[in-house]
This record gives structure tokens, C-alpha cells and sequence, in this order.
């Protein structure tokens, strides 16, 4: 079976700083894959240069056996990823039904479908009755729902989620850590960055673990946990 | 808690649609009516043409400003172009004035696609590089050949002067500048544009393909101004230098725009006529203050009222968003 | 030919050390204020009405008139800037507003002035003795000559000021870093007030000085003015004051060398294309910093 995402020796260099050096990773369709480090590891850098905001230095990215490496983002976006950003980036001025449409703009469907189809993610994320609402209006948490909700509109292969937990209390963490259940249950291959360890051993069918740009470690769960160099590399620094 | 379930969310749309037509059903009809009734009863003609005209390009620098983000303070350019454009082949190449005015229109657009890669650029580089254009604009124009421009003379279109024709046909444009505009804030382009003018990149990331969203909603801006300057030119029969590429053309549409609120149909529209009035008023009492007081005017409404007459009524009532064009 | 090339390089530099002031009082206001003063060009000719009343109600030369539009300017601009700025400052969209409001106060300063002057051209009719100054194979009007020694002392006063004193370097932290300045504990609202009055400062004593190297002037000049500050920032890049000094001059020498080899209709679209080919290839400017969105 194709991987979902197959990303092979990805670097990238910003001047003085080696953002990712030989990055190579692959996840199946339904997998959970865990992406921790501390600041500056490189995590970040490494959506940026999947979904296409960067270019990488030297590498190849597949997605479903596509290769995007180097596309522009509305290019790699049509093959079917998604994403969620760590402060959320929702578009202020626009309705969230509208904020979930652009997405989906350049899909045939008619409007009433789509518009259906907002309504119903927006049902599921409780923020239904703010539909009218700009997104502005809205808290961070709901924000967060509401980027989610959107990156899930075209029904990506691929989804990314980049600190997800961030600043976001208890009860929404729960519901949010649903939602990441359901989408791996429904096939979705996603990519979680998090600094709450507690969710990512939850949630990750594999976990890399990721230092100055590179990936000093990689396996499931328990082999993480007790990984060496992972555990020096939090707290050695 | 929520209690709209899909369905009867669907129920809320169809309802929230049919008020919404309504209300751009009610709004055409009552700018048409009124301004076609201007002529029959021999109300002030150039008072009312130059108010369509206002109406026309508010509602269009909105599809740049409001819609898409751009500030272009070089938009008389476009006029300019457009003016230029029909009184040439008007004059030397004998079009007919209504065979003209459309290729004005395209002569607007050819220009805007020219400009485009100036549309990468954030808010103040724009603005100026847009001033710098209009200036390279008519500074061309100027020094083409007399036998073409007309020199410092400019061209006068000669004995094809029909103001009333050309009233009705700036109703024609104005309600085509009407009508595309409720169209896009409907349209997916339009939420395309808006979601490009409020975060590019993570547009970008959406699946939206931001230089071409970009390009079609210049082009669409570049069109009607580019129209006006031609209607302009056969109202008043003459075209030249310092009047089609003034930089008071610029200054009125942003103003105007701006006094109504950018971003919605409607605001424009409140803002051309509120303005128009004030300035007739002005004129009439103050002849000589007339620009100090538009300078002053700009100033006040970004100091007071920022969002325009119409965005401060919706920004108190937020509900009435889906209903208001 | 060559006499014409040297009198091109000549008052190349005389006009580029102008257009370097333009520069620097815009520079200056937009790296802490971010704000881009549409009514500079406006400003700047104010300058030179108010030497232009100066010397022909009181007799004031114009070199006296300098400290007074200084001064005055200054004292304006401060008061200025706490009417108009804080409320900006707190609306949804603060970059465009600015651009309207100051698009709106220079439309509001032509108007004024053309109120108050009329629409004619205004000249001063002040000579140095001598008149002229020879300097290789040409004749120098002494008057350009003095106000490009002005110039130059401006220059490197507010050198010191920027690079020597407490205030001037706060200024260029705020036009690095506005967040992290005010988070060390200064007071951004008097600091932009500072930034504010002196651009306006500045304003008038370019405009002192354009009276006296640039045969005359109208309330329409402003907007030439402003479009040449703006070449003039674009190019040595947004907020870097001596990024703009040396465009300044770069850009005059330029656009007074076009004029000897370019038909006068040509020349003056050489500016303007300057302008769109450096956004467009190198839109930071020879120092600057971000431009595209």
C-alpha cells in the first residue's frame, strides 16, 4: 500500500541555521504520527516545507505517490493535505461559514452542498449558532475548532496539526482529542506536533522526535518514552 | 447550547436569502427609478451624471479596496486611459462613441495587466509604486505625438455631444458596476478575494490560487474607471492631460468610498450620494473652501468614522451582515 | 560637453543632498511611526511659503528663516501628533488609515496654502554676493551652494543626534523593534511624538531650503516633492535613515543626469521608472527591509 506521506531526506538551510538536515519519515493512511521536540527543532519548518511555503534545499515529498516537493501551496493543497496552524489563522474579517468554504471553492459542487456541509462541521464543532459571526469574534478556542473544521472541509488524505493543544482548556482539549480519534478511525493520516506528552503518547500510533533539525529518534510509544537521547535532549538543553 | 440542527439551519438560509434578494431587488429599483426619472423632470442633469459617475467608481475602487485589500492612489490612471482611449478612436479613427466606450473599458483591463506584478507587493509599496504609474501614465500620454493626443490641447470629440444619451448609458454602467459587485460578494471569487486580502498564505494553504484570485479582481476594478473616463469624455466633449489623469479623481473615489465603507454593496453607494450632496452644497455656499474642506472632510471620517457610514452600522448591528448587500 | 556633464554632476549632488532630507524626515517618521506622510511634498512647500512671507514682510533672509521653521514646524508637528495619532492607532486597519488621513491633511495643506497664496508660482528673490561661484569649468549659483552646506550640516546634526544621543538612538531601537522598546520601558507615545515633530521639523527646512536652490514654487509643487521622498525611501529602503541619504543623492545625480542626456519629458519619467523597477527587482531597497505581502 502507498504511504499516505513519504517525505525522504529533507533539508533545508536559512542562512546560517540548518532548519532541517535529512529529514525521512513515511506515515500509512490512519496512522497517528507524534512530532515532538523542543523549540526550534525544526517541526514547524517541516510542515512549512511539505505544504509548500518553503521550498526545500534537497528532498522529495510524496503524498499518495504524488510528488509535491516544491509546489506551490494551492498545488499541494489540491493533492489532498490540510492544516492547522500553532496561533490559528483564521480569516478575521470573514463569516465562519465563509472561513470553511475557502477550502472548497474550486470544488464542482453546487452551493447548497457545500454550504450543507459547512453547516453540519460547524454543528459538530459547536460553533453553529455563531455561523454569522467574523471570525474575528471569536475566542482562541473556538478559533482553533474553527481551523480545524475548515482544514477538514475537503476531506484531505493528509492532515497537520501544529500545536493543537496550545492555551486550549481541559474540556476543549478533550473534545479535541476526539475529533483526532475520528479522523484517524475514518483513514486521515495526521501529522501532530505537541508539546503535551500526555496527548501525543494518547493519540500516536508512531512518534518521531525531532532536535536541531534532525530526527534523533523514531518508533512507537514505549520506545520513545524511554529513548536516551530523546530524554536528553529536553531536558539537556 | 445549539439548538439549529442542519436542517433547519438550511431553513434559515433559504429564509436569510430571500431577504437578502429582496433587498438588492429594492435597492436597483430605487437607484434606477430615480435616476431615470432625473431627465423627464428636468432635474440638473450634470449634478446627477457626475453623481452615477461617483457611485460607479466608490463601487468599483471597492472591488480593489474593499475586496481584495489594495489601496491604489494611482486609480486615476485608469480613468485617464479610459478617456484617452475614446476620444482618440472617437475622434481620429471615427468609432462611434458606443463602439468606443467598451474598447475603453479593455484599454482599462490591458493597462491593469500590465500593472500586475504590482500586486505582489504589501500595502505602502503598492501605494506608492500605483502613484508612480498614474504619474508614468500621464506623463506618456502627454508627450505622445500631437497628430495622436492632442498636445496640451487635449481632443475635443467634436460635434458628437449628446448629454442625455450619455446620462442614460452611465445609468447602463453604473448598474453594471452595481450588479458585478453584488455578484462577487456573493460569488465564490469573492470570498476568494477576501480570504486572500485577510491572510494570503494561509489562502494559499486552502487551496486558493492567490495571484490569479489577485488578478481577476484587478481586472474587474480597472474596468469601470477605465468606462467612466470615457462616458466623462463624451459628456463633456473634451479630453486632456490635467483634467483626465486629475489627482482629485483619485482623491473623490477614495474618499467617497471610504465615507460610505469599504466592503459592503451598499457603501459606496451611501457614500457617493452622501458626498455628492455635501459637495453640491459646499460649492454652491463656499466656492473657494471647497478643497480645503474635502481635505479637512478625509480626515474627520478617518478620525471618527473610519469604517464609513455604512460599516458603522453594521459593525453596531452585526446581524444584519447576511441581509445588507 | 563635458561642462555640461560636470554642471549635471554638480547640481546632481546640490539636488540629491535636498532629496536625501526628503528622504531622511520620511524615513524617520515611517521606521517609528510606521506611518507614510503622504503630505510630506505638502509639508515641505509650506516650508518654503513661510520663508517666502518671512522674507518679504520682514525682510528675514532665508538662512535666518531656517531656525524659525524649524522651531515652528517642530512645535506643530508635536501638537499634531497628539491629535491625530492615538485615536489611529486604536482602529481596525491602522496602515491604511494612515495613509488616508495623511492623504486627506495634504490635500487639506494645498488647499490651505492655495487659499492663503494663490495659484501663482512664488519665487524668492534673494541673492548671495557673489552670485555665482565658479567651480571647475562652471558657474555655481552661490545660493545652491550655501544650501547644500546647510544641508550637510542638518545631515550630520542629525547624525549625532541619532547615533550620539539618548533620544536619537531610542528612536532608531523604535524603528528596529517597536514591541521590544516598549517593553524596556520607553515611552513609545513621546518617543513617536519626538519622531513625529521632527520629520515635520525637517519638512520645514527642506522646504527653506528648495526656495533657494529650485527656481520657484506653487501649493501644487507638494506632490512632486512627496513622490520624490517616496523614490527616495523605496530605493535606500523603508525605515533606514542613512539608506535614504544615500539614495537621496544617488537619485538626484541621477534624475540631474537624465536632463543632460534625455529630452526635459523624458527625464521626468525616469524617476518614476526608477521607482517601479526597484520595487519590482529589489523591492528591500539597496538596505532595506520587507515589501511584498
Amino acid at each position: 500500500m502507498t504511504a499516505a506521506i513519504d517525505v525522504t531526506g529533507l533539508t533545508k538551510r536559512f542562512g546560517g541555521v540548518q532548519a532541517l538536515d535529512d529529514v525521512s519519515f513515511s506515515a500509512q493512511p490512519g496512522q497517528v504520527l507524534g512530532i515532538i521536540g523542543v523549540n526550534g527543532a525544526g517541526k514547524t519548518t517541516l510542515m512549512n516545507c511539505v505544504c509548500g511555503i518553503y521550498k526545500p534545499d534537497q528532498g522529495t515529498i510524496l503524498i499518495d505517490g504524488h510528488d509535491v516537493t516544491g509546489r506551490t501551496p494551492h498545488e499541494v493543497a489540491h493533492r489532498g493535505i490540510g492544516r492547522t496552524f500553532q496561533i490559528p489563522r483564521v480569516f478575521r474579517k470573514m463569516s465562519l461559514v465563509d472561513n470553511l468554504l475557502v477550502p472548497v471553492l474550486a470544488q464542482r459542487r453546487p452551493d447548497r452542498e457545500l454550504l450543507a456541509q459547512a453547516e453540519a462541521m460547524l454543528e459538530q464543532m459547536n460553533l453553529l449558532a455563531l455561523r454569522h459571526n467574523f471570525a474575528e469574534e471569536l475566542s482562541g478556542g473556538q478559533q482553533k475548532l474553527l481551523e480545524m473544521a475548515r482544514m477538514l472541509m475537503p476531506d484531505p488524505r493528509v492532515v497537520m496539526l501544529d500545536e493543537p493543544f496550545a492555551g486550549v482548556h481541559p474540556q476543549l482539549c478533550r473534545f479535541m482529542i476526539e475529533r483526532i480519534e475520528a479522523m484517524s478511525a475514518a483513514g486521515k493520516t495526521v501529522l501532530l506536533i505537541s508539546h503535551d506528552l500526555t496527548s501525543i503518547y494518547r493519540l500516536s500510533h508512531r512518534v518521531i522526535a525531532m532536535n536541531q533539525g534532525r530526527i534523533i529518534a523514531e518508533g512507537d510509544v514505549a520506545a520513545i518514552k524511554g529513548n536516551p537521547a530523546v530524554i536528553e535532549a529536553y531536558l539537556g538543553h | 447550547m445549539s439548538e439549529a440542527l442542519p436542517a433547519s439551519a438550511s431553513a434559515d438560509r433559504a429564509h436569510g436569502e430571500r431577504i437578502y434578494r429582496r433587498l438588492a431587488i429594492v435597492l436597483g429599483l430605487l437607484v434606477t427609478g430615480y435616476f431615470v426619472t432625473v431627465p423627464l423632470l428636468g432635474l440638473n442633469l450634470a449634478f446627477h451624471f457626475y453623481m452615477m459617475l461617483w457611485i460607479t467608481m466608490a463601487t468599483a475602487f471597492n472591488i480593489s479596496s474593499g475586496f481584495s485589500g489594495y489601496m491604489p492612489f494611482g486609480y486615476v490612471a485608469f480613468y485617464g486611459v479610459g478617456a484617452f482611449t475614446t476620444a482618440i478612436l472617437v475622434k481620429k479613427a471615427g468609432f462611434a462613441v458606443l463602439a468606443a466606450l467598451p474598447l475603453a473599458g479593455v484599454a482599462g483591463v490591458l493597462l491593469s495587466l500590465l500593472m500586475a506584478p504590482t500586486l505582489r507587493l504589501s500595502g505602502i509599496y503598492f501605494a506608492i509604486v500605483s502613484l508612480s504609474l498614474a504619474g508614468i501614465c500621464r506623463l506618456t500620454i502627454a508627450n505622445l505625438p500631437e497628430e495622436i493626443t492632442g498636445g496640451s490641447f487635449g481632443i475635443q470629440l467634436g460635434s458628437r455631444a449628446a448629454p442625455v444619451h450619455a446620462f442614460y448609458v452611465m445609468m447602463a454602467v453604473m448598474l453594471l458596476a452595481l450588479a458585478s459587485v453584488l455578484w462577487l460578494s456573493r460569488s465564490r471569487l469573492g470570498k476568494a478575494l477576501r480570504a486572500v486580502r485577510d491572510d494570503a498564505e494561509a489562502a494559499d494553504m486552502m487551496g486558493v490560487n492567490v495571484g490569479w484570485v489577485r488578478l481577476q479582481g484587478w481586472m474587474m476594478a480597472a474596468f469601470f474607471p477605465a468606462l467612466c473616463g470615457g462616458l466623462e469624455a463624451w459628456y463633456t466633449n473634451v479630453v486632456d492631460t490635467e483634467t483626465a489623469f486629475n489627482t482629485l479623481i483619485t482623491a473623490k473615489t477614495v474618499i467617497y468610498a471610504v465615507a460610505g465603507g469599504l466592503g459592503t454593496v451598499t457603501g459606496p453607494i451611501v457614500g457617493a450620494i452622501a458626498m455628492s450632496w455635501l459637495d453640491e452644497l459646499v460649492w454652491r455656499r463656499f466656492p473657494l473652501i471647497n478643497l480645503l474642506i474635502l481635505g479637512v472632510a478625509v480626515m474627520m471620517l478617518v478620525l471618527f468614522l473610519p469604517r464609513g457610514i455604512v460599516g458603522t452600522i453594521l459593525r453596531a448591528r452585526p446581524q444584519w451582515r447576511r441581509f445588507i448587500p | 560637453m563635458s561642462g555640461l556633464i560636470f554642471n549635471g554632476l554638480v547640481n546632481g549632488v546640490i539636488v540629491g543632498a535636498l532629496y536625501a532630507l526628503l528622504g531622511l524626515s520620511l524615513s524617520l517618521l515611517y521606521g517609528v511611526l510606521r506611518v507614510v506622510n503622504f503630505a510630506h511634498g505638502e509639508l515641505v512647500i509650506a516650508g518654503s511659503f513661510v520663508a517666502y512671507l518671512l522674507f518679504h514682510s520682514l525682510g528675514l533672509p532665508p538662512l535666518l528663516a531656517l531656525p524659525v521653521a524649524a522651531v515652528g514646524f517642530f512645535l506643530v508637528g508635536w501638537g499634531a501628533y497628539y491629535v491625530l495619532i492615538p485615536r489611529l492607532a486604536r482602529s481596525d486597519d491602522p496602515e491604511s488609515m494612515s495613509f488616508l488621513l495623511m492623504y486627506g491633511f495634504s490635500i487639506a495643506l494645498a488647499a490651505a496654502m492655495l487659499l492663503l497664496f494663490g495659484a501663482d508660482s512664488r519665487s524668492i528673490d534673494y541673492s548671495f554676493d557673489p552670485i555665482s561661484v565658479p567651480i571647475g569649468p562652471v558657474n555655481v549659483s552661490t545660493a545652491r551652494l550655501v544650501a547644500l552646506g546647510v544641508t550637510v550640516l542638518i545631515t550630520l546634526a542629525m547624525g549625532a543626534f541619532l547615533f550620539r544621543t539618548l533620544p536619537g538612538k531610542a528612536l532608531r531601537a523604535a524603528a528596529m523593534n517597536r514591541e521590544a522598546i516598549q517593553i524596556v520601558g520607553v515611552n513609545i507615545v513621546r518617543l513617536s511624538a519626538l519622531a513625529f515633530a521632527l520629520a515635520f521639523g525637517l519638512a520645514g527646512v527642506t522646504g527653506v531650503l528648495i526656495a533657494l536652490v529650485f527656481p520657484a514654487f506653487s501649493p501644487f509643487s507638494g506632490g512632486e516633492y512627496s513622490i520624490i521622498g517616496f523614490i527616495v525611501i523605496v530605493l535606500g529602503g523603508l525605515g533606514n535613515p542613512v539608506g535614504a541619504l544615500i539614495a537621496g543623492v544617488f537619485f538626484g545625480v541621477a534624475e540631474q543626469m537624465a536632463t543632460v542626456f534625455l529630452p526635459q519629458a523624458l527625464a521626468q519619467i525616469v524617476g518614476f521608472a526608477i521607482l517601479v523597477a526597484t520595487v519590482l527587482v529589489r523591492p528591500t531597497g539597496l538596505f532595506g527591509f520587507r515589501a511584498l505581502r
